[in-house]
């Protein structure tokens, strides 16, 4: 075999070294791409952060660029003073809270009951679910049907449609086929009832993937935007963050117009020239809560978009 | 999913089949025409021809009887202005919404007796038991609304009020009438509970009815507005009643051909809709790319924080999007200062308006949220790859490329193609959230895709909600397109691969 190869030597050492050259500008052309879109996802969120903590005098000026510049904590205070952010506050995240909630334990026990077999109508009742994730009626007839149930201007608008999601009952369902029947069929035989079976054995075993769908039913009733837009629109009360954000961004009226009028002190005037610290701050806000479910967020996410892969 | 039909099953086994055959014996009939009247009750509540409520001409017209039930506010709405004027008495208006209330209440107790007819001889008594309750309740709802009549009639401005017997109290009346009677007589033809029965229900039934409450839920916010699609077939105002006088056929549907402005609106805004679909399914190899790129990438610690840093922008609104944007790329934005510092030019240029490339920005904004978060399906389908394939082709002398081209490739194939299908079966939904914040004076036309002008049409800008009919017909006609796109792409995907993407 060596005898063969010796002849070649050369042409093999030669490729050999073009490869390893290929190989590097390759390495080095792949590594700079990351890092700059890596960059490029970071830096939006890096620069809001800096110019909310900057000196607003600064900040206006555009002296604010890559670092921030005279650091200080008052545009986090002074959002006290802002009108109505308290509220939208309050009802992102109870509604995040309650509707997450609701969500996931409907979710696990509606995944439960679909793979009961004995259930009277199975196959169609299950159809009756999935069909509903390719099809919807549209916009307005959606909008007329919440607004005839009573859920415009109403709280209860952001929790109740939310807790059926058939996506999430299908993670559930798929990972509870894969628990062995054994543990279910002992209960059973113990003499424990379905919803025993489902509180003492089913809902424990389903922990991890009721974690997964928890956190991203939370990200999206934290997000969500267009429901509060176009179902509260005759309550502001009932604004989300995300909504509030949408109309401090959008409104060209004077930042004084935000403010509630009694506690403009000496310090908020300077900020009161600042418009654009009090968006940016306000945007931070909303930002914070998602960086920090950020970490447990990505340790499921993976799992979660795997088991969605294989569902049906 | 059905794979294990044939397995035993133990929960099945466990629960007594004890029902003796005497009690069995139940007259069928009877039982099933009760349950047919009571669902039909259900149905009713939800009708608003048939709101019994209706006692002046000043309530909502689209109300049903289970909205007012629920909400006080619905049925005073009408009334804002003759509560002000003090021509009718707040009280009348309070006990008439009770009224709906416990009639709401009645009809909800006959369902779950209807429901509890599903069990053994004694479930069933109790059952009927519920459907006579229920009824009885809910007529004395109905009676608590009729007297508040006179409260109407006796108006100090009648003919603003314009009090009148609804339809809905007669055709309550009857239902319910004959709810109690069909229920008596179930009850009286059921034989006599003996020590040997127990409060049992065979256990397909049993789990049905843990289900009926979340299958309630499915109908009223997937199903129902199904319903709505009448709208469509009206010349409808907001407040005003879908009568026969209103409907129009299908004269909506041939407006949006004949009328040449709507014609323009919807060719320009299917030119949006289309090209910004088509722009995401040309770049949708992309996350596939990113995947394999990563994965040359050896440095562990590297890798994953690039993962983690690309996978952000994903899990954020488009709000905060916007955000970004605007802090970038306005006027006194970052990339404003910075090149007018490096020189580039003097006047600032805002990048978030005009209309220059718009589509391609949006582009690029999708990208940007959501290009790292589509990749890690790849990333799990690479790490899923059998690693003695790549070890054969090195023995065989297949280099780096040669390997991505040969092994990864081919293996990311299968995913690749039906999230090609979806997207191609979703070409016509770009969602409305992006386009809405981005939004504004001087890009509208161009990036108004078809969510977000069914939105503007209907519910938003100008004209308020009188184009409700048009916006109803423009959805109904997108949700029906979608559907065949989707049927079509699940038969390409069977035809190809043999198997259904849905």
């Amino acid at each position: 075999m060596n005898d063969n190869t010796l002849p070649k030597r050369d042409s093999i050492s030669a490729q050999h070294r073009k490869t390893v050259a290929g190989n590097l500008i390759f390495n080095i052309l792949n590594y700079l791409f990351f890092t700059l879109f890596a960059i490029a996802c970071f830096f939006p969120f890096y620069y809001l952060f800096i110019n909310t903590i900057s000196d607003n005098d600064l900040v206006s000026s555009g002296a604010v660029k890559l670092f921030p510049r005279g650091i200080h904590f008052g545009n986090y205070i002074s959002l006290l003073n802002v009108n109505d952010l308290g509220s939208s506050f309050l009802v992102s995240v109870s509604r995040t809270v309650i509707g997450t909630i609701l969500m996931v334990l409907a979710s696990a026990f509606v995944g439960y009951l679909v793979t009961k077999k004995e259930m009277w109508g199975r196959k169609f009742w299950y159809r009756f679910l999935i069909i509903t994730m390719y099809f919807n009626a549209g916009l307005i007839p959606w909008y007329l049907n919440m607004s005839m149930l009573g859920l415009t201007n109403n709280f209860m608008g952001y929790i109740i449609p939310s807790i059926m999601s058939p996506y999430n009952i299908i993670l559930v369902k798929t990972y509870i086929e894969s628990i062995p029947r054994e543990l279910e069929e002992a209960a059973a035989i113990d003499g424990a009832g379905y919803f025993a079976i489902f509180r003492k054995v089913i809902f424990p075993l389903c922990k991890p993937i009721l974690a997964t769908i928890a956190i991203f039913g939370a990200v999206g009733h934290w997000n969500s935007f267009t429901d509060s837009l176009i179902l509260m629109s005759g309550n502001p009360k009932l604004f989300t963050l995300q909504h509030r954000l949408y109309i401090y961004l959008t409104s060209s009226s004077n930042i004084s117009a935000f403010m509630s009028s009694g506690n403009v002190t000496n310090e908020m005037v300077t900020s009161l020239l600042n418009m654009k610290t009090i968006k940016f701050t306000v945007a931070m806000v909303t930002l914070i809560p998602i960086l920090i479910v950020y970490p447990f967020l990505s340790k499921y996410f993976e799992k979660g978009i795997m088991l969605g892969a294989v569902k049906g | 999913m059905d794979v294990s039909t044939e397995e035993v099953d133990g929960t099945n086994k466990s629960v007594p089949i004890t029902a003796n055959a005497s009690s069995v014996k139940v007259k069928k009939p009877v039982e099933i025409a009760l349950r047919i009247i009571i669902i039909g009750l259900l149905i009713c509540m939800f009708i608003p021809a048939f709101n019994p409520t209706h006692l002046s001409a000043l309530s909502d017209k689209n109300a049903s009887l289970f909205t007012t039930g629920i909400s006080y506010e619905s049925l005073s709405e009408g009334f804002s202005r003759a509560l002000k004027k003090g021509w009718i008495e707040q009280s009348v208006l309070t006990m008439t919404y009770i009224g709906a209330l416990i009639t709401c209440l009645g009809l909800v107790t006959a369902g779950i007796g209807c429901a509890v007819t599903l069990g053994e001889l004694r479930l069933k008594r109790i059952g009927g038991s519920l459907g006579i309750i229920g009824g009885i309740t809910g007529a004395a709802g109905l009676v608590l609304t009729l007297v508040q009549y006179p409260g109407y009639v006796n108006s100090k401005k009648p003919d603003k009020i314009e009090a009148m017997i609804p339809l809905g109290i007669y055709v309550f009346f009857a239902i319910i009438a004959l709810c109690i009677i069909i229920g008596i007589i179930y009850l009286v033809t059921l034989p006599k509970v003996t020590e040997k029965d127990k409060y049992e229900m065979a256990p397909k039934f049993k789990l049905f009815l843990m289900f009926l409450p979340f299958i309630v839920l499915l109908f009223l916010f997937s199903y129902l507005p199904l319903w709505g699609w009448r709208y469509a077939f009206y010349d409808y105002t907001p407040g005003a009643e879908l009568t026969s006088d209103n409907f129009v056929g299908f004269k909506w549907f041939a407006y949006l051909f004949e009328n040449s402005a709507t014609r323009s609106d919807i060719i320009r805004v299917l030119t949006n809709t289309l090209a910004m679909s088509g722009l995401g399914l040309l770049t949708s190899w992309m996350p596939l790319a990113f995947a394999i790129f990563l994965a040359e990438i050896k440095n562990n610690r590297f890798r994953r924080v690039v993962q983690t840093v690309t996978t952000i922008p994903n899990f954020i609104s488009w709000v905060l999007i916007y955000t970004f944007a605007f802090a970038l790329f306005s006027t006194e934005g970052f990339v404003n200062q910075f090149l007018i510092d490096a020189g580039a030019y003097t006047e600032p240029v805002n990048f978030l308006m005009g209309e220059d490339g718009i589509w391609f920005k949006m582009l690029l904004w999708g990208l940007w949220k959501s290009l790292g978060w589509n990749a890690i399906i790849y990333i799990a389908a690479i790490t899923g790859i059998d690693q003695q394939l790549y070890e054969a082709a090195t023995i065989d002398g297949a280099g780096r490329f040669a390997k991505i081209w040969h092994i990864t490739i081919p293996e990311l194939m299968p995913t690749f193609f039906v999230l090609l299908l979806l997207a191609i079966a979703g070409i016509l939904s770009n969602g409305m959230d992006q386009y809405l914040v981005f939004k504004n004076a001087t890009n509208k036309n161009t990036i108004e895709v078809l969510d977000l002008y069914v939105y503007n049409l209907g519910l938003g800008g100008s004209g308020g909600m009188s184009q409700i009919p048009l916006s109803t017909v423009v959805g109904m006609v997108k949700s029906l397109i979608s559907v065949i796109l989707l049927f079509a792409a699940n038969r390409v995907s069977k035809a190809i691969r043999g198997e259904s993407i849905v």
